[in-house]
């Protein structure tokens, strides 16, 4: 599994595991199998064996469970011990190594063409699936290995409402049904304005622009509307996130030069590089100092923002952390203070708010299986809060939570964050009157 | 194959993917927290259901095959690690968690049920689970009961053992057994405190019922830092004793805050010898007066700064930061011996210079969390398991340090069980007769060794030559500075309760009161004896505990004479098996107890009664709910009583607190609400402060006897049962007193109640246990306390041994 120039270094991290034994609830995998060879510390354990030379690094028993990782760096979280996020990687990087002996097209989906086309099959397929052979017959079909596959490949592909007026729709009745008192929108003045002339680099991320493009044209206009100025390079690539996971090193690097070319004439001049995705949001802080130390979540930047006058959306909201914003860059308390300013919502905590949702990149696909119990339950733990809608900031989660959901309470949508604050704002005092401005463009 | 057979089976009982047998996932099972190896297990079974689970061990009890029960594996001693070639049935798919009886305050789980995630279920209802042992975000109940788990908020409230109403149990030939009914005033041969803390030497947890309690209205957590740790453990005697019962009381010292800091960055002061986590909490002005108290008397004591937790989240990241200070050694040193002695709170000081010397001559780092007001002690002893020099310095270090603490009187274990661990060292601390008759009980209950072997009792070899023998204390004796005293059987309750009264503590068993003519169940005339056999206290049990609770240690005679002495004078000790409970509330099929150290408690300041005259003889179902919803609404707990006399039915209420104005005068307030609501005539109110418990006069008009329950259970009639009481619940023909307990079966006869009767002072045996106990393994106990025959014996238990031995 590795050289042995680094055994001693890496022996000498294990031994941080002190094996307590508290990160086995923060991980999802152990939570729907109860296994404990799937587990973080039985994972570590592994790793020792194998690096003393007592298991044998290549046999299937052993690499199962680092391919079986999500990477979602809940146990770095929950260790008390600093057997930390080095570790961690470091075995997150064995299992993407794992995966890369395997010739694996899923790899490809980095690509924007791909992305869009699979984009417009999953339409197709979601509403064939759901309507067509009905949810009875979807649940039935999601338990067969091969339809299971299938299904996730098609059900990760996120579905936002394509329309500024579905999403309107979509929320008004949302607010009709929940029944929560309605709320009068705070004065005007109060909260901070927005700091006017902040120069943004947007980072496109292919899944979103791909996959989510009306979501990301709200987001854009929203941030215009606070007072930021847009700089949008061209010549943008994949963060190489997905690539990363994959354990295709040569491609994260081309991306990587790639990015930082395209950025190259605009980072002297811009105070941040807004990012919406969770998931790029971690694999661009791997990025050289010059890049990386500007970039900033969107939710961190709305949050700093501190939009006004937000319109009232009296509705249960509960809030699903991407564990790349959660365990990867510490990102808890921002959502929820945004979410804080819009009057009348109510904020709902789930139960194992810092468990994977098991969307985790291309894991969907590779392991459909265990990657529908563990949406499953965290679909449960989501509906079991009472919410009228979901929202999280990153996209495969909305394309897991959003599958897993319409499993197990149909009624209940999942959003984009940055949509439904984009609708507070919309309906609230300080949007502009002209409806013009907001429309489609 | 050896075992393929059996794995064979095993899949066809639980299905081929609930039966791990890859080299990777038996590695993985070979380990727990402990950082000790013992074997490597055949496979690893992953039943979903209880009935799955008990197939399991019934597989491998017809295979002959040990096995061993693993919940999160967090486990200190080794509990769950396997003998090699064992099964190791892992509890983790077991999850089912029943809705909250918020009426009765219980809760049903399956064991892999995490601790934690007990309290978060029944926050909704108000109340949450009191054992949180610092693992306990991933150790599960059957975890917690197996090894008697403790944890900082045991210290006011008790371990596992006092939170388990009932189990269902799986016995080592693959058996499903119950523990008795599960009622109020459950008692008998005390099966349940048997197995809780057996690790898992003696059955299988396949499901348990918990008791819940309201979570607090207020709640002040207190961070003192104490430049010397003397000052800081000299402060918790001060403390203790000073009439404040805190919830938690515990002390880092400052090796283990510098990990701790490096791994939170909470922000606790590195300069200092200690630092100090004191919680009270109760009424928002009670918990505010406590806190003035205890922080006033820790400046006294030497603190340099005392402050309080500003909110919520401060007092949930530093519980947070003080539970997971073991996984930050991981910072300091690659492995520990996380050792878990207990001595006398007296000892406390004395125990922790003998630490530093042992510390200096072996030349080893330790770093110590205390579960201080405990007399609980975790000094870890820091290694590197790649020096075998400092290996073998840190074991000898940790031996000396648990022979320290036995020397001053303490126990081995108080909450990490004896496990694999500290095989070695429990026959230094329990006597021969003890010992033989655990043996006995492991052999009885589980003769082919199977059910996780080689774990909790010594080697037999070691067992047959331990040296101790148990000596009966002669005299009463009064350790004011580790709140205990110890007595002979013979010394009546009322003598003891009004000489700790003098310092404002109590026995907290009954009401003390002085006059016999009082009659039975008042304490009055009550020896200590009495209480031990009947395991309960009577009608006035104000307190939170049972007899089984309090009794720290017990002096008693087996059938055959001989003398055992179970239990040690510490607030907590898992040390072998609970012959404490076993025995107590036993009626005297057993031993005979002949002395018993019992617990002191700061006593109720205040004890209030209520009495009303010509109330209907049944209340209405509205009533009874807005009673009910009276006294649940009050945190201290209250004796009911009904009377049917010739004079007319009468409603007595008694209950104690600390304080008039916050706390029984709201009760008062609101019991003379719901009298006027349904409009009865106004109660009667007697109360008595200062000296109340020592005053003979204010429980003097209760009934000659009585029984009430300290957990409501017995004020909750369910439902479906629309009287209030109903007459055939009345449990003494002969008497018009009734009593109300839901805990009677409604299905079963008139007048007979299974778990235990007092008439005349004495405890009546049941006249059979409930359904579902093992009776086999009932009789096989007393034939191996009592095998001649000598003690008492009630019917049902001489048919079963006449019919076993014909």
């Amino acid at each position: 599994m590795t050289g042995p120039r680094d055994n001693v270094e890496l022996d000498g991290l294990l031994r941080a595991c002190v094996g307590c034994g508290l990160c086995l609830p923060h991980c999802a995998t152990y939570l729907v199998t109860g296994n404990e060879t799937l587990s973080p510390r039985g994972r570590l354990l592994l790793f020792g064996e194998v690096l003393h030379g007592r298991l044998p690094a290549a046999a299937p028993d052993v690499t199962r469970p680092f391919d079986l990782c999500l990477g979602c760096f809940a146990c770095t979280a929950a260790c008390p011990s600093g057997a930390d996020a080095v570790l961690i990687r470091q075995l997150k990087d064995l299992g993407a190594a794992t995966r890369a002996r395997r010739c694996d097209p899923l790899a490809l989906l980095d690509r924007g063409a791909a992305l869009r086309a699979l984009r417009r099959v999953g339409h197709v397929a979601a509403s064939v699936l759901g309507q067509t052979l009905g949810m009875h017959w979807r649940r039935r079909l999601d338990g067969q290995p091969l339809v299971a596959r299938v299904a996730r490949l098609l059900g990760t592909v996120p579905a936002a409402p394509p329309t500024d007026r579905a999403l309107e729709r979509l929320i008004e009745q949302l607010i009709a049904k929940s029944g929560l008192p309605a709320a009068s929108p705070l004065p005007a003045a109060s909260g901070a304005s927005a700091r006017a002339g902040a120069r943004v680099g947007w980072f496109r991320g292919c899944a979103d622009a791909a996959l989510l493009p009306s979501t990301a044209g709200r987001l854009r206009r929203l941030l215009v509307e606070l007072g930021c100025e847009i700089v949008d390079p061209n010549g943008q690539d994949c963060c190489g996130a997905i690539a990363t996971h994959a354990g295709r090193a040569g491609r994260v690097r081309s991306l990587r030069r790639r990015n930082l070319a395209a950025f190259a004439p605009e980072l002297a001049s811009c105070d941040h590089v807004v990012v919406a995705a969770a998931g790029c949001g971690l694999e661009l802080r791997d990025y050289p100092a010059e890049l990386s130390t500007r970039v900033v979540d969107a939710v961190v930047l709305l949050e700093r923002l501190a939009p006004a006058g937000l319109g009232a959306v009296p509705l249960k909201v509960a809030v699903h952390d991407p564990c790349h914003a959660r365990h990867g860059q510490g990102i808890v308390a921002e959502p929820r203070r945004l979410l804080g300013r819009i009057p009348g919502l109510q904020l709902v905590e789930p139960a194992e708010a810092e468990v994977c949702c098991g969307s985790a990149g291309v894991y969907g696909v590779r392991h459909a299986a265990l990657s529908r119990e563990i949406g499953l339950r965290k679909a449960r733990v989501l509906v079991a809060t009472g919410c009228d809608l979901v929202v999280t900031t990153n996209p495969g989660c909305l394309g897991q939570i959003a599958d897993s959901l319409a499993i197990i309470a149909p009624t209940v949508p999942v959003l984009p964050l940055t949509d439904l604050l984009w609708y507070a704002w919309r309906t609230g005092s300080r949007a502009p009157r002209s409806r013009n401005t907001l429309t489609d463009t | 194959m050896a075992g393929a057979d059996l794995v064979k089976d095993l899949k066809r009982e639980v299905g081929t993917s609930a039966v791990l047998v890859d080299p990777a996932s038996l590695t993985v099972y070979a380990r727990d927290a402990s950082h000790q190896a013992y074997g490597r297990p055949l496979c690893v079974v992953l039943p979903e259901t209880p009935e799955a689970l008990r197939r399991v061990v019934a597989a491998c009890a017809r295979h002959r095959r040990p096995f061993v029960v693993r919940g999160g594996g967090t486990g200190l001693s080794g509990g769950a690690l396997p003998a090699d070639g064992a099964v190791v049935i892992a509890t983790s798919r077991l999850q089912r968690l029943d809705p909250v009886d918020p009426d009765r305050r219980r809760v049903r789980v399956e064991p892999g049920v995490l601790n934690e995630a007990v309290s978060r279920h029944a926050a909704s209802c108000g109340l949450y689970f009191a054992p949180d042992p610092s693992s306990q975000a991933a150790a599960t109940i059957g975890g917690n009961v197996a090894e008697n788990a403790g944890g900082p908020h045991c210290l006011k409230v008790g371990v596992t053992a006092q939170h388990v109403r009932r189990l269902e149990w799986i016995d080592p030939q693959g058996r499903l057994w119950s523990t008795g009914r599960g009622g109020a005033l459950d008692r008998g041969i005390g099966l349940r405190g048997l197995l809780c803390g057996s690790e898992g030497t003696l059955g299988v947890v396949a499901s348990a019922e918990l008791d819940l309690l309201p979570l607090a209205e207020a709640t002040v957590t207190l961070l003192a830092e104490f430049p010397r740790l003397s000052d800081a453990t000299r402060a918790v005697v001060d403390l203790m004793t000073s009439g404040v019962l805190p919830e938690a009381c515990e002390i880092v010292d400052r090796v283990m805050l510098e990990a701790v800091e490096a791994a939170f960055r909470f922000g606790f002061a590195t300069d200092v010898d200690a630092v100090m986590i004191c919680e009270v909490a109760g009424r928002a002005p009670a918990a505010a007066e406590d806190a003035a108290r205890a922080e006033r008397l820790l400046q006294a004591a030497g603190a340099r700064r005392v402050r309080a937790a500003r909110d919520a989240d401060e007092r949930a990241r530093l519980w947070q930061c003080r539970k997971r200070a073991f996984g930050a050694v991981g910072r300091l040193a690659p492995a520990y011996v996380a050792i878990d002695v207990v001595v006398p709170l007296g000892e406390l000081t004395g125990l922790v210079e003998d630490i530093a010397a042992i510390k200096a001559e072996h030349r080893v780092e330790i770093a110590t969390v205390f579960h201080a007001g405990d007399g609980n002690l975790h000094p870890g002893v820091h290694y590197d398991d790649r020096d075998a020099d400092l290996i073998a310095r840190a074991q000898s270090a940790a031996d000396a340090i648990v022979l320290g603490a036995l020397a001053r009187g303490g126990s081995c274990t108080g909450e990490h069980g004896v496990g694999l661990e500290k095989r070695h060292l429990v026959h230094r601390q329990l006597d021969r007769t003890s010992l033989r008759l655990m043996q006995g009980i492991k052999d009885l209950f589980d003769p082919d060794d199977l059910c996780n072997p080689g774990k909790a009792l010594p080697r037999r070899e070691l067992a047959a030559a331990a040296a101790i023998t148990a000596q009966v204390p002669g005299e009463v004796s009064f350790r004011w500075d580790s709140l205990t005293v110890t007595a002979p059987a013979r010394t009546p309750l009322a003598e003891l309760q009004a000489e700790a009264a003098t310092r404002g503590l109590w026995i907290p068993l009954g009401a003390a009161s002085r006059s016999r003519a009082v009659g039975p169940g008042l304490g009055g005339a009550l020896t200590v004896g009495d209480v031990i056999e009947a395991g309960t206290s009577g009608p006035s049990l104000l307190g939170h505990l049972w007899p089984a609770d309090a009794v720290l240690e017990l002096w008693a005679g087996t059938g055959d004479g001989e003398i055992l002495r179970a239990g040690a004078p510490v607030l907590k000790n898992v040390a072998g098996y609970d012959l404490v409970r076993l025995i107590v509330g036993s009626g005297g099929i057993l031993a005979r107890p002949l002395a018993a150290t019992l617990q002191l408690k700061p006593a109720p300041e205040c004890v209030e009664l209520w009495t009303w005259s010509d109330v209907p003889g049944a209340f209405t179902a509205e009533e009874r709910r807005d009673f009910v919803r009276v006294l649940r609404s009050h945190p201290q707990p209250a004796v009911v009583v009904r009377e049917r006399a010739a004079s007319g039915p009468s409603l007595w209420v008694a209950a104690a607190g600390r304080d008039r104005e916050w706390d029984l005068g709201r009760l008062g307030a609101d019991l003379a609400a719901w009298s006027e609501d349904h409009g009865l005539a106004q109660p009667v109110a007697v109360r008595r402060t200062g000296a109340a418990l020592a005053s003979p006069a204010l429980l003097a008009d209760l009934p000659a006897w009585a029984v009430a329950s300290a957990d409501w259970t017995l004020l909750t009639p369910r439902d479906r049962q629309p009287d209030w009481p109903r007459p055939r619940r009345l449990i003494w023909q002969s008497r018009p007193v009734m009593l109300w307990t839901p805990e009677i079966v409604a299905e079963e006869p008139v007048g007979w109640f299974a778990d235990g009767i007092f008439r005349d002072g004495r405890l009546q045996l049941p006249p059979q246990p409930a359904a579902g106990v093992p009776l086999p393994l009932l009789a096989g106990l007393k034939r191996l306390f009592d095998p001649q025959g000598r003690l008492p014996c009630p019917d049902w238990l001489k048919r079963h041994l006449e019919a076993a031995a014909a």
